[in-house]
């Protein structure tokens, strides 16, 4: 089942009293924002670090962050998803930091012929049945304004981004995957970003003025 | 640099939250967070702008032993602050709960770091402050070398004319130390020495205009908060 982005905001309205309660304290709150929420950051964690293992420890270090932080969490700043989507982002991304100063190693079936990991494609090191970052970012993007954003970005510059979002791969890492320079990446990503956030921001202060009427 | 720029705090809060930006320049940006309003608000911004897209993954429900080895190391550290409270008998009275919002820099966008980076304090309201409503708590931020903090309430700290509002470093041993009267609206107050060393916890009372005349607190407390640093 695919969840429209269109709810994000729905279920950030009862996670908000959740996690107002968790931040006074309240265990059961926080057991059933756990609850609500866990699985959707565990698919976070692991879309960046696919070592099951140790998705799960960073999904335990982001929970106890998240205890620790509640009371300080800003209804008003931010929507609860958003924010522990952040936490759960970053945890993972600096996972993959202290991995490279550790021998890589892969969680699940290591490539058949042994061949060194810096040729595969990413997608051959993504479950079979889980779809592509570009796969994702065209679901992602059936919400009506990030669709026509998405429209304005050619398909290599929504490859880049997708790559760079969902598998938290460096510009390095996106430049190796998509055979291209590293200035063109950084720049392809650049501008990607700057299209999107002028396109969106319309498209949400359009959205807001109609919601106003 | 001129982080306070908005465009180029904007780029840059755009790769941080892509993930793009990595290693130092990301430790970097993350200490200069607490700090800079802008580059806070332009990376909220890209948060939500962006967070949205994970919607469509799959979820993975997680094995039950996570669940298990978070509530253990919230149960131990329960047991850990209630050691604490029970040792300062100056705070007795007080809502342990209401207290004990201890954050680093990170919760702002929540990843802790080794960089000495300010520490955020977030000192709640107690109940000798709350009037009915919930009081929005005070954040305080102490430098990274520890020698200045500064205030911010999150709406202005009432008081009467004839009170000012008292900050106070507490040890874990031994007779809380004055840091001086709270600026109105917030402000920096500059940390004598090792004023903080073996304190772990920020109080705020409420004293005579001008501070405490004994050097000690006399009033009620209405704020307090755990910090390490």
């Amino acid at each position: 089942m695919v969840r429209p982005p269109a709810d994000w905001t729905e279920r950030s309205h009862d996670l908000s009293r959740l996690l107002a309660r968790a931040g006074l304290g309240d265990r059961a709150a926080f057991a059933t924002l756990y609850e609500r929420t866990s699985p959707h950051l565990l698919a976070v964690v692991l879309r960046i670090n696919r070592d099951r293992a140790q998705a799960e420890d960073i999904l335990q270090e982001v929970y106890v962050n998240v205890w620790r932080a509640a009371s300080s969490f800003d209804a008003a700043q931010s929507q609860p998803l958003t924010w522990l989507t952040s936490i759960a982002r970053n945890r993972a991304i600096d996972s993959l930091r202290r991995l490279q100063t550790q021998p890589r190693m892969r969680a699940g079936a290591p490539s058949s012929d042994g061949r060194d990991n810096e040729d595969d494609d990413v997608y051959d090191t993504v479950a079979d049945e889980s779809p592509g970052p570009l796969e994702l970012l065209s679901r992602a993007t059936e919400a009506r304004s990030l669709a026509a954003c998405m429209e304005q970005l050619s398909a290599t510059q929504r490859q880049s981004v997708a790559l760079a979002f969902f598998q938290g791969l460096s510009h390095a890492e996106v430049a190796a995957q998509m055979r291209q320079p590293l200035g063109t990446i950084k720049s392809w990503v650049r501008r990607s970003l700057a299209t999107l956030k002028s396109c969106l921001d319309v498209a949400l202060h359009g959205d807001i003025a109609k919601r106003g009427q | 640099m001129d982080y306070g720029h908005r465009d180029r705090a904007d780029a840059l809060a755009a790769e941080y939250v892509i993930g793009t930006m990595r290693g130092g320049a990301r430790r970097r940006f993350e200490s200069l967070l607490p700090a800079h309003a802008v580059l806070r608000e332009a990376a909220l911004a890209w948060q939500e702008r962006l967070m949205p897209l994970t919607a469509v993954l799959e979820p993975v429900p997680p094995s039950g032993e996570v669940w298990r080895r978070i509530s253990d190391r919230l149960d131990r550290r329960k047991s850990v602050v209630a050691g604490t409270w029970q040792r300062l008998s100056f705070w007795r009275g007080l809502s342990a709960l209401a207290t004990v919002a201890t954050i680093g820099l990170a919760v702002l966008l929540a990843v802790p770091r080794a960089v000495a980076p300010p520490v955020v304090v977030v000192l709640a309201a107690t109940d000798a402050a709350a009037s009915g409503a919930a009081t929005p708590p005070l954040v305080a931020s102490i430098s990274g070398d520890g020698t200045t903090l500064v205030t911010r309430p999150i709406t202005p700290v009432a008081v009467r004319p004839d009170r000012s509002l008292e900050l106070w470093a507490v040890p874990t041993q031994g007779a809380p130390r004055s840091l001086g009267v709270l600026p109105g609206g917030g402000g920096v107050v500059a940390l004598r020495g090792n004023v903080l060393v073996g304190a772990d916890t920020l109080a705020v009372t409420v004293e005579p205009a001008g501070g405490s005349p004994t050097g000690k607190p006399t009033g009620p407390i209405v704020y307090a908060g755990k910090f390490s640093l």
